[in-house]
């Protein structure tokens, strides 16, 4: 008896190395990534919390001048209206990003998980209803839909991120709908159940593993999708309030100062460039990272 | 075998009607079914495509897809002490019978395996839902036997994964404590056994079914398997309980025909092993020759004859069976096929459903349904021609 040298799941893992190893652009994704997580991990050492500053996400007034002051050392990219200091605030607006991204994209992966599950599973009447919910969601148009809930909601962090989970989870509904739709058509499910399996571990072990990759790939590509909505309705007014480490409110911040005057019109090009780059390249790596999971994980992709 | 258990009945099915409620209309599949399975017989069920010998299959195991509705009819099956309506038990109870006492065979193995699971993790499904306690026993005698040997400290863990599948075995529902105690990592360790008992378990089922190299198999997933093998790990599955009925939806259809004739010798002798039943489900004559004892012929929903299968091919009675029987391609004949075409469902021919083809419709065949007739023993025939 001849025994394997290598498990399956080492072998799946070796196999996701080399696929990853091919293509440099996931590999940017993942380093663009793996950096942003490094920056929110190491915020308080990469930009030290000023003193007598009780809340580190609430930035310090460096004095009261309305007019941005440009990079100088101490203020390594400038300060914007107010006197905040953009360095601080990009760094820190890292932690807020995440934060917008993961949790808005947990809870819309977890209802529209449950929502395309049963509708998908057990079609029928609850299909029906299940379904024209989620149609009257997409009925409105996602972003102001989204501002019409924080607006009931009163303006802060916490109601942009309950607002895009309320308008992000239809989409997710209907294509772990469609996936199970198309998977429990499959023999296999059929097998199962003639085992005597029970429709909960038809639906977790046979079903869902074999529909969730899609959705993995349309998280990842929309945790930065997220991050533009949370920084748009940022930007507009109904996010935290004024002084609040998250990069829609810096650029927010620099609305006022994109031009400056005929002789130097770009004159407070800091005030916006820093978070813009924040905010593009987060979008483009999480972009790339979900390109890079779907080499990963689609099976009609991979070629053995 | 002895006489007594030969003839006793296992499966009786009566007076099945399924109907499915499609946007065209309801199409009548099964309509007025009767079946009776012996005790270690095969009975081959054969018809065209879409004559309803798969949803009668379906219909025992209770499985039915949606829009299709069992409407009325029995399904009964005898159980050691007892007889059981199929078609009246609990979900939960269903699903302990389904695998343990019926489990079938599906036509596509590749199919009907999951692709992102192994062999082992796939037959050994099966076992731990139906036979956790006899491996958690055997588990435990081995534990018995380490703890003698062993010194204090491992006696001591020993002792404690004694305690662990004592209560698995004991616990039939899931257990919250337990499915806990499997998550935490070190301490779920304790799976191992389980795990090497189940591998153990599946070599010696995928040696039964004469895979060659059953360890290498192990670890494999359903795509590195050729159809022949995996139509052997999915009979391994489907045996893995000792199922007393097997359910074999054409499972060499889709193979070619030397493994065709290998799987077809490979289930007649696991069923002289196993003294089980076997519901045979095919459209192909040859096969019926070769393996059923009795055979049932469908046409349109319903089983027009039932008889032996010396008979059938000897003195086929109804006269769908003659014409179906003179349609089999031969050498130096002229082909004969069946004229016209099979009937739709949804609007099924009144009367006997056979009547626009048969050579030998007589007036009345288009006003009422025909009677099942006792002909000879044994040998039913639902046709006008044959009217007591």
């Amino acid at each position: 008896m001849k025994a394997r040298t290598e498990s399956p799941t080492i072998k799946e893992l070796k196999f996701i190395l080399t696929r990853i190893k091919k293509s440099p652009l996931s590999i940017i994704g993942i380093v663009v990534i793996a950096f942003f997580a490094a920056v929110a991990l190491l915020c308080p050492i990469l930009a030290p919390v000023p003193e007598g500053q009780e809340d580190p996400y609430v930035l310090t007034h460096f004095g009261w001048t309305s007019e941005p002051q440009p990079p100088s050392p101490e203020h390594l990219f400038g300060t914007a209206q107010w006197q905040y200091d953009i360095f601080y605030g990009c760094i820190w607006g890292t932690r807020t990003a995440f934060r917008i991204g993961i949790i808005v994209v947990a809870g819309n992966l977890i209802i529209g998980l449950i929502v395309g599950t049963l509708a998908g599973y057990y079609s029928g009447v609850i299909d029906e209803l299940l379904m024209r919910l989620t149609d009257i969601i997409w009925a409105f148009p996602g972003l102001l839909l989204a501002m019409a809930f924080v607006s009931v909601m009163g303006p802060s962090l916490d109601s942009i991120v309950l607002a895009l989970i309320l308008v992000g989870w239809p989409s997710y509904a209907r294509v772990i709908r469609s996936e199970i739709l198309r998977v429990k058509q499959e023999d296999y499910v059929e097998a199962a159940k003639a085992i005597g399996c029970s429709d909960l571990r038809v639906i977790t072990r046979h079903i869902l593993i074999n529909s969730i990759y899609p959705i993995i790939i349309m998280a990842s590509l929309d945790t930065g999708a997220i991050v533009l909505s949370a920084a748009a309705l940022s930007f507009l007014g109904l996010g935290p309030p004024t002084g609040y480490a998250d990069w829609g409110q810096m650029i927010s911040l620099s609305r006022g100062f994109i031009y400056k005057n005929a002789q130097d019109p770009l004159g407070y090009w800091f005030t916006w460039t820093y978070p813009g780059i924040f905010i593009f390249t987060f979008v483009l790596g999480w972009n790339l990272l979900g390109d890079a999971f779907r080499d990963i994980l689609d099976p009609t992709l991979r070629r053995r | 075998m002895e006489k007594t258990i030969e003839s006793r009945e296992l499966l009786d099915v009566k007076d099945l009607y399924v109907n499915f409620y499609t946007y065209a209309g309801v199409v009548e599949a099964i309509d007025g079914v009767n079946l009776l399975l012996k005790q270690g017989e095969t009975l081959g069920l054969v018809g065209e495509t879409g004559c309803g010998k798969s949803v009668t299959s379906l219909s025992i195991i209770v499985l039915v897809p949606p829009p299709g509705v069992i409407e009325k009819g029995d399904i009964l099956l005898q159980m050691e002490d007892r007889t059981i309506n199929l078609l009246k038990q609990k979900d939960r109870a269903l699903m302990k019978i389904r695998g343990e006492d019926i489990s079938m065979v599906f036509q596509d193995p590749r199919g009907a395996l999951n692709p992102v699971y192994t062999v082992t993790q796939q037959v050994g499904e099966a076992l731990l839902l139906h036979r956790k306690e006899e491996l958690c026993r055997r588990v435990l005698q081995e534990l018995e036997r380490d703890i003698s040997e062993a010194n204090t400290f491992k006696r001591f863990i020993y002792k404690c994964e004694k305690k662990i599948y004592e209560k698995m075995m004991n616990t039939r529902e899931r257990s919250a404590s337990l499915s806990a105690l499997s998550k935490i990592p070190f301490v779920n360790r304790y799976q191992g056994r389980l795990r090497n008992e189940i591998r153990k378990e599946v070599v010696r089922l995928l040696k039964t079914m004469r895979i060659a190299d059953p360890e290498r198999v192990l670890d494999m997933y359903p795509h590195e398997l050729s159809g022949g093998m995996a139509q052997r790990v999915v009979i391994a599955m489907a045996l893995s309980c000792d199922p007393r009925l097997l359910l074999a939806d054409e499972p060499t259809t889709n193979l070619d025909v030397t493994i065709q004739a290998q799987i077809l010798l490979l289930i007649k002798e696991l069923k002289e092993q196993m003294e089980s039943t076997i519901l045979y489900v095919t459209h192909d004559l040859g096969v019926v020759a070769e393996i059923c004892d009795r055979v049932a012929v469908m046409y349109g929903g319903n089983v027009v004859e039932i008889t032996d299968t010396f008979t059938i091919f000897k003195k086929p009675s109804h006269p769908y069976t003659q014409d179906l029987l003179e349609a089999i391609p031969r050498p130096g004949k002229e082909f004969k096929s069946i004229r016209g075409e099979v009937p739709g469902l949804i609007n099924p021919p009144k009367g006997c459903r056979y009547h626009p083809r048969c050579s030998k419709a007589m007036p009345i065949c288009a006003l009422s349904k025909p009677q099942v007739t006792q002909i000879e023993k044994g040998h039913f025939v639902m046709c006008h021609l044959y009217k007591t």
